[in-house]
């Protein structure tokens, strides 16, 4: 008979075993499954919440001072001082009167920008980019229009036609405006803008660095957080992350004292196979080296697949939740493969611990 | 014990995640009161809001308003108990002086006079508006007003009591609460006064800042209108009870809107109607506050509505699906747990076979003794993990009133405990399968 090699042996008693190798492995796999899942997506939580606070809209407003209108190139430079991922549109307004005599606000602006900046609004039909004439009207101004579908306005003695494309509900006051598109506005009143709307993405800190930046940039103009906002914001998705912080380490405690337990208990079952190793002539650190190394081995592979299984969960989550793929997230794998490392060896090391002190040949009668 | 074990931090961790993951509705609503009313109710009018940047621009003098007195009605709508608060509004424009006529020099009257008054004319002003709002106003059983409906006010100095008290100037004297911009630019501090109307006195207890253009307004008591506005431009008295309000905000317990929401009542077949009036929409709220104030048009705040129903949906979800991946985890805890415990006992198996026992009575026994322990487990399990989730929603939801929720949800204990009880008995049958499986004298023999 050849003899026993480390490894050898590593693979017999793996292979020999093969259900409890096998319960063992299912059991890590859950594990840095779980872990891998909860890290991947709390590493992202902040993002995703940002995220969906975008459907608030602007969470700056931007004002021009009462002498003067906005600068033409007020706009470009508050993109740049804002960042990409900042949305913003510009707003000029004017008093009009309607064709039945009443005073109205009627807004000048970029229907694309707003669109994609105020999510909220409900819109029967946005206007076409094309249409230079085309309003959107709010519900309560639409009430005082003879005619929807060409609503003439007055300002200033002159007036104009737009065809209105539909009708706008907010709830707010932009309930009583009517919008058209900046350029014919300009054309019609000569009314420059006065007020950029500005979405920033992120917390209390990033929008308070993005406003000093565009004060700095812009020192005419009044910059000012839409409070409301700003701190909500913050606060919900700081109570979220704590939320999900507690909720990660109670399921990752769970499951790491169950898999400890588990693997705890198929290493104590095999009291006769390390004392007769024992009996056989090995030395303790030799015996519990031969244990540590198997624990590593399956926490190893459990790592590997859980990575792949939690990385996929993850992604359903996301999915279901958020509407956006979590990808997998590589970062997360060292925080994962220490953590079961730490579970394997803690598992293949007390009962070796325990069973130190016992004689060989009392365990072998089966004492 | 390593099956109890495993049990009880199972039960634990999915009874903590269930439990928060059903009150997270709620406590995130709370959070995203901070965004203020979700519904506003205004009088269905014959004029149109000119308003740019929140600024009247042309106020307009007379319309229609609602009566304060109706608002008690909100308590008779079918969703008056999800109402959590409410905030009525008066405007009133009026003008400031701020260069004396005839001298020419700085005026230091403090004095705000009502639009179109004829004293005006002579002197240099800018329009300002007064608005009366409610300061902690008890409404049934809600204390609510100005105040709870924007907690993102920054208010130094107080805000005014309702009702009038004594003042050190004159009998009657109102408590006010300037807007911060307006107050630099009148120069004006807390203890100082100033004349509203002909014959009555605001004390000003606190200057607030507010991002928006209440920052240029003055803030009085709603009840207090009668003395600080006492005659109508048309020299009629203001009844009391006839009070006016230009608006209302109002801030209430919503379902996230869905397509079923967004339909059209009237149009829905009565059934389906009777669904849609006794689900807590903004839609269906909105609808119900139309049907008792007379006069009155309500709406969602879309902006409000709309991203709040979205972040809500989203973080419950959230909280849903890591619960889910709780229960999945503990569920193949346990059920590992359960298969160890069994499998390190086939000894004793082989023995009551080997004594006589039937494989059934067997199997009954093990099957009982893990039901005792799921059961025995679980429910510890259960108090536990509700401190839990007490605990952790105390603290990362603290100084929302969070104790209105019990700690201990009924509803949890046997849905803990029935899972606790299904896994444990799933987890064991593999292994009790296989250890009754075997040939007794084998398993005696080989566990000598």
């Amino acid at each position: 008979m050849s003899k026993l090699s480390l490894i050898g042996m590593l693979r017999r008693s793996l292979v020999h075993r093969r259900a409890r190798s096998l319960s063992a492995l299912i059991a890590m796999t859950v594990s840095a499954g779980v872990a891998t899942a909860l890290l991947t997506l709390y590493a992202n939580l902040d993002a995703k919440l940002h995220k969906e606070f975008r459907s608030f809209g602007a969470n700056v407003v931007i004002t021009a001072p009462a002498t003067a209108p906005l600068r033409p190139d007020a706009l470009e430079k508050v993109r740049q001082a804002a960042g990409p991922d900042a949305l913003a549109a510009e707003f000029a307004y004017a008093v009009a009167t309607t064709d039945r005599g009443t005073p109205v606000v009627v807004a000048g602006t970029d229907f694309a920008a707003v669109k994609r900046l105020d999510s909220w609004w409900q819109v029967d039909a946005w206007p076409d980019a094309s249409a230079a004439n085309a309003a959107l009207l709010g519900q309560r101004a639409a009430q005082f229009v003879a005619d929807e579908r060409a609503v003439i306005l007055t300002f200033a003695g002159h007036s104009v036609t737009l065809q209105g494309v539909g009708r706008l509900r907010t709830g707010g006051d932009e309930d009583s405006r009517i919008y058209m598109p900046l350029a014919a506005f300009n054309a019609w009143t000569g009314v420059a803008p006065t007020v950029i709307e500005l979405q920033i993405p992120g917390g209390a800190t990033t929008v308070d660095a993005s406003i000093s930046r565009l004060r700095h940039a812009l020192p005419e103009l009044q910059v000012q957080p839409v409070r409301a906002l700003v701190e909500g914001e913050s606060k919900i998705v700081d109570r979220t992350h704590a939320l999900m912080y507690g909720a990660v380490l109670l399921i990752a405690l769970t499951v790491a004292i169950s898999v400890l337990a588990t693997l705890s208990a198929s290493v104590l079952e095999r009291r006769r196979d390390f004392a007769l190793m024992k009996a056989l002539g090995g030395s303790q650190l030799h015996l519990m080296g031969m244990f540590l190394l198997e624990a590593l081995v399956l926490s190893i592979a459990g790592v590997a697949a859980g990575f792949l299984v939690g990385s996929a969960a993850a992604w359903a989550i996301s999915e279901t939740n958020f509407h956006t793929a979590t990808l997998p997230r590589l970062s997360v794998l060292p925080l994962v493969l220490l953590l079961n490392i730490a579970i394997a060896a803690m598992a293949a090391l007390f009962p070796a611990r325990v069973l130190r002190g016992l004689q060989p040949a009392a365990l072998l009668k089966g004492e | 014990m390593l099956a109890g074990i495993a049990i009880l931090l199972g039960t634990t961790a999915v009874t903590a995640m269930l439990a928060i993951a059903t009150t997270i509705g709620d406590r995130i609503h709370k959070e995203l009161a901070v965004y203020g009313a979700n519904i506003v109710v205004y009088p269905k009018t014959d004029l149109l809001d000119v308003k740019i940047g929140g600024v009247d621009v042309k106020p307009s003098t007379g319309g229609s308003y609602l009566k304060e007195s109706d608002l008690a009605k909100l308590k008779t709508i079918f969703w008056a108990n999800n109402i959590t608060g409410i905030s009525p509004e008066f405007h009133r424009a009026g003008k400031i002086f701020v260069v004396d006529g005839a001298t020419g020099g700085p005026f230091n009257s403090r004095a705000i006079w009502r639009e179109n008054d004829p004293v005006m004319a002579s002197l240099q002003t800018f329009p300002v508006t007064a608005v009366g709002y409610w300061f902690d106003h008890r409404f049934g059983s809600l204390v609510t007003g100005a105040p709870q409906l924007h907690p993102w006010w920054r208010l130094e100095g107080r805000w005014p009591v309702e009702h009038p008290i004594d003042s050190k100037h004159v009998e009657g004297a109102q408590e006010i609460v300037l807007g911060s911009t307006l107050a630099k630019r009148l120069g004006m501090h807390i203890g100082d006064w100033i004349n509203m109307g002909t014959e009555f006195e605001g004390d000003i207890v606190g200057i607030v800042n507010t991002g928006d253009a209440t920052e240029q307004q003055i803030l009085y008591p709603l009840d207090a209108d009668e003395q600080v506005m006492p005659i109508e431009p048309d020299g009629k008295h203001i009844d009391e009870v006839q009070r006016d309000i230009s608006r209302v905000e109002v801030s209430a317990r919503t379902k996230p809107e869905d397509a079923f929401a967004r339909k059209d009542p009237d149009s829905l077949s009565p059934q389906q109607r009777e669904i849609w009036y006794c689900r807590p929409y903004a839609n269906s709220i909105a609808y119900q506050i139309r049907e008792v104030i007379p006069g009155a048009e309500a709406g969602q705040v879309r902006r409000v509505e709309q991203s709040e129903g979205n972040v809500l949906n989203r973080i419950s979800g959230l909280m849903w699906l890591v619960s889910a991946a709780a229960l999945l985890a503990a569920g193949f805890a346990v059920s590992a747990a359960m298969a160890t415990a069994v499998l390190e006992r086939r000894g004793e198996i082989g023995l009551m076979r080997s004594l006589g026992a039937s494989k059934s009575a067997i199997a009954v026994l093990f099957y009982a003794e893990s039901g005792l322990l799921a059961i025995f487990a679980g429910s510890l399990g259960y108090l536990i993990g509700s401190g839990l989730a007490a605990w952790l929603g105390a603290r990362i939801f603290s100084g929302d009133g969070g104790s209105a929720e019990a700690v201990l949800n009924p509803v949890l204990l046997p849905v803990v405990v029935a899972l606790a009880l299904v896994v444990a008995i799933a987890g064991s049958t593999p292994s009790i399968r296989s250890a009754l499986r075997m040939d007794p004298s084998a398993v005696l023999r080989a566990d000598a």
